[in-house]
């Protein structure tokens, strides 16, 4: 059915490129009608009933069976319900932190929503500090919340963090090239130099190694490795791994 | 816009980097990011490229009277943009401390240093002097603006150069760059601000300091110097004590710094005038790496007109007949012109709205004013002739008919304002 | 009724684009026509202050700083030509409460201003990576004393001419969405004109999608 989608696949897009649904000619009588169904990610967009329209521009990607999405070098981070990021504390008030994460609106975080937090036992948070939380509410009519606890009520590796490492900002794509379950990026960096890496899914990182200079290292090579090729990029850790840096 | 909040992990790790004299970017603590300078089409436009913080600056000049106190002299007006661009928190129009603070010190660095020779650009004293103005417009603020503005008014200045101007007797031509070369301005030295940023109450010191190293300072001094290590400017801000020997470090590093800049503009304006006479393209649109990915260029391309012109055709034949256009104004009366024939009066409706025992009277005006419709072309509308209000008689010549209508008009509607004043 | 012998080859003079050439903006792009440049930056969707939210869209603001002195009367009108050709192809129903800056600079002009401000603008908006329905390009047209079309006209050019136009033209239907024009001219040149524009947008468009095209070369 949108085998038109399936041939650009690979291809760069631009916003106002459509594609429209085909409608089977013929009806096999013999043979049940198999419900076609297409995930629609990031920068495509339904247009009435048979369209589909892009609405950014990049190189359109598709992960079997039939998700479909647009990959971008984009910098801003649009609140999604279910990611996790890295939010920084603005605000203390009464019941209700404020977080900074980098989007249109500060998002609210609940005392209670750390593990083993309650009426008695606040957790100890100050204005400052950086939270690995995830989004429960977020979409564009309603104040983005997070929570620092899973369905469970188990942290899970959310919660307060950050003495001794260094935050830095990078764009959404190589964020998630990281996060990807076989990421090359990540094999490369784990062979460079042991460290404590925290991946906000709004475009913030948080790097922890051993010695400063080892947390500069990293923090300037992953910032640098984005708009580079694998061979150049392997070529540059494996420069690091050496010391020249 | 707010900008990002600097969290406690990153003040307290660029804290304790600075302490092992470690920078984010891997210089060390008496570098320079990289510098870039170029140029743009026209004379007197300089950008200049600190790291990535980016800054334009455009010098123009005009031809205006001079100030009264000093009429040899010609006027220097330095005027820094922080655009809506440059950050997140800027914003436009607003005057805000680091925008007066940037005026306040790129105007010392400059103008009270001499470093232009302002008797030159005199031309007839006391009534005509050229009015040098320098924009300076940032474009992204990756710390150290100061630097960047100050390098980038000096050098804009040095490649500046003014339409020659001729006197004869009372009479002052300005030549156009076609008819007379221009002339550059005449300046004496180069005075560059160097900026020092100081962290732990004075105890580290940092040249050039980066955004984020700019947000965890505890002071910033900036040292404004030429070649001739003449020191022209000195500004300390940030309440932070310094000791006397701490200045004169700061100050000799500052000349080594400012000889190093000094010769990195010099090599940029000889470039720039050695591609000029070779008559190659300069400017922005030169200065575009090519290498990169992020840029591209394409050549002239024509257009293929074949049948656009037909497609025009078409259009124009199908479309709908325009409504018929108001004819031209006529002129009935000397001062008094009238294009079209105006709309019903509608002042009936209002007149309904009104009580019952003033009916007779509305009955009886809108028999009158029926008939004045007709009569009433190009008349003066008079509204109220009370002496309260001040009436502009814009046409003293009106028909005795006419006249006389619009006077027991205006005074019924006087007579009925002052029923419905009296109402109220 | 006058009327026009168009040429039957006009030209657009060299483009040029840069993407992302600001680190603090979110989306930037510079673009040069010919020797006229300008400078793009676009901030979005960040926080609003209050007074300025709508509740069900995005608030756009266009922001034009000329090369010397202060913005005047004909930068305002300028704006608001560009932000309502942005407001029309911009999906800003999907961010309400937020704000979207766009800040033009420019650089140096050499004829074609708002034609450049657009071209600029669209890139910088696609950089940013806000959400589309369409792309848009600017096209001046001057029609000089020998009644002849000249597209993209320098300032020499644009200062003979009898008239000067410029037109937005949307990527997926060739529509006219915004239309600026200076002078007097026929309903028959008008059109015209229109139509010049409409097949000068396609070569914008090709450009667009090259650079983008180039942009994204490592990743593929």
């Amino acid at each position: 059915m949108f085998s038109g989608l399936r041939e650009k696949v690979g291809q760069v897009l631009v916003p106002g490129d459509e594609f429209s649904l085909e409608v089977q000619e013929t009806l096999s009588l013999t043979e049940p009608l198999k419900p076609e169904k297409v995930l629609l990610g990031p920068g495509l967009k339904r247009r009435g009933d048979r369209k589909l329209l892009v609405v950014k521009s990049g190189v359109l990607r598709h992960k079997q069976p039939h998700v479909f999405w647009v990959e971008n070098h984009q910098r801003r981070y649009v609140p999604a319900k279910g990611e996790t990021i890295i939010g920084i504390i603005t605000v203390k008030s009464g019941d209700v932190f404020k977080l900074d994460f980098g989007g249109s609106e500060q998002a609210s975080l609940s005392y209670l929503a750390f593990e083993g937090a309650t009426k008695r036992n606040r957790p100890n948070v100050q204005v400052g500090d950086l939270v690995f939380a995830q989004f429960i509410v977020a979409n564009q009519h309603m104040e983005p919340e997070l929570v620092c606890v899973d369905s469970a009520g188990r942290a899970n590796g959310l919660g307060v963090f950050g003495a001794g490492g260094l935050l830095f900002s990078v764009s959404l794509g190589l964020v998630r090239r990281l996060l990807r379950p076989r990421s090359d990026v990540l094999s490369d960096l784990q062979k460079l130099f042991p460290c404590e890496l925290v991946v906000g899914m709004n475009g913030r990182l948080w790097v922890k190694a051993s010695s400063i200079q080892q947390t500069l290292i990293i923090c300037n090579l992953l910032q640098s490795c984005e708009t580079m090729t694998t061979a150049q990029r392997q070529q540059l850790f494996r420069r690091a791994a050496q010391g020249a840096l | 816009m707010k900008d990002t909040p600097l969290s406690n992990c990153e003040r307290d790790f660029l804290l304790k980097a600075i302490e092992e004299k470690k920078r984010l970017d891997g210089r060390q603590t008496y570098d320079y990011r990289k510098m870039k300078i170029t140029f743009g089409t026209d004379y007197g436009c300089c950008f200049v490229d600190l790291g990535k913080t980016r800054v334009m600056a455009q010098v123009s000049g005009e031809l205006v009277a001079p100030k009264e106190n000093r009429p040899n002299e010609g006027i220097m007006f330095f005027n820094i943009e922080l655009s809506p661009m440059a950050s997140p928190a800027f914003e436009q129009g607003r005057q805000s401390e680091l925008s007066v603070k940037l005026n306040r010190q790129l105007e010392r660095c400059l103008r009270n240093s001499k470093c232009i020779d302002t008797e030159s650009l005199c031309v007839v004293s006391g009534e005509k002097v050229w009015q040098i103005r320098v924009d300076v417009h940032m474009l992204n603020h990756d710390g150290n603006l100061m630097d960047a503005a100050s390098i980038a008014a000096i050098t804009a200045l040095c490649h500046f150069k003014r339409p020659d101007v001729g006197i004869q007797g009372d009479e002052v031509t300005v030549y156009s760059p076609e008819e007379r070369d221009p002339i550059p301005l005449s300046i004496y030295h180069m005075p560059i601000s160097v900026s020092f940023s100081f962290f732990q109450q004075g105890t580290y010191l940092l040249v050039d300091p980066c955004e984020r190293e700019e947000r965890v300072m505890d002071g910033l001094l900036m040292i404004a110097m030429n070649k001739h290590r003449e020191i022209c400017s000195i500004q300390s801000s940030g309440g932070i004590m310094l000791l006397k020997e701490q200045v004169m470090r700061c100050s000799k590093i500052a000349s080594v710094k400012v000889s190093e800049i000094t010769e990195l503009i010099s090599k940029a304006l000889e470039n720039d005038k050695r591609a000029r006479k070779a008559g190659g393209r300069c400017g922005f649109a030169e200065s575009m790496p090519q290498e990169r990915i992020t840029a591209l260029k394409t050549d002239e391309t024509s257009v293929e007109m074949t049948d656009a012109s037909e497609r025009a055709n078409d259009i124009v034949e199908n479309a709908e007949v325009p409504p018929q256009t108001v004819p031209s104004p006529v002129v009935p009366a000397p001062g008094v012109g009238q294009v079209g024939q105006g709309l019903q009066n509608t002042w009936g409706l209002e007149e309904e709205e009104e009580d019952g025992d003033e009916e007779e009277e509305e009955q009886k005006m809108e028999e009158e004013q029926d008939e004045k419709e007709d009569s009433r072309e190009g008349d003066v509308v008079e509204i109220s002739d009370s002496e309260e209000e001040e009436v502009v008689i814009l046409h003293p010549e009106t028909q005795d008919k006419s006249s006389k209508n619009a006077a027991s008009s205006s005074n019924q509607k006087g007579g009925k304002t002052s029923k419905q004043r009296e109402k109220k | 009724m006058m009327e026009v012998c168009g040429s039957t080859n006009v030209s657009l003079r060299e483009f040029g684009c840069e993407q992302t050439l600001l680190s603090r903006p979110d989306g930037s792009a510079s673009f040069v026509q010919g020797d006229t440049s300008v400078i793009a930056a676009v901030y979005g969707p960040a926080e609003v202050k209050v007074s300025k939210e709508i509740y069900d869209r995005a608030t756009l603001e266009v922001l034009i700083q000329p090369k010397v002195g202060l913005p005047s009367v004909r930068e305002r009108s300028q704006e608001q030509c560009v932000r309502e050709t942005c407001e029309a192809s911009l999906l800003l129903t999907l961010h309400p409460r937020s704000s979207l800056t766009l800040v033009l600079q420019l650089i140096h002009d050499d004829g074609s201003r708002l034609a450049c401000f657009l071209n600029a603008a669209c890139m910088a908006l696609m950089d940013a990576g806000l959400p589309m329905s369409c792309l848009f390009c600017g096209v001046t047209c001057a029609i000089n004393a020998d009644s002849e079309i000249i597209t993209d006209p320098t300032a020499a050019q644009e200062k003979e001419s009898r008239a000067l136009m410029t037109f937005a033209i949307d990527s997926k239907e060739q529509r006219v969405m915004m239309s600026y024009t200076k002078g007097s001219f026929s309903v028959h040149e008008l059109q015209q004109c229109i139509a010049v524009s409409q097949k000068a947008s396609e070569n914008i468009f090709q450009f667009y999608r090259d650079s983008v095209r180039r942009r994204y070369s490592k990743n593929l």
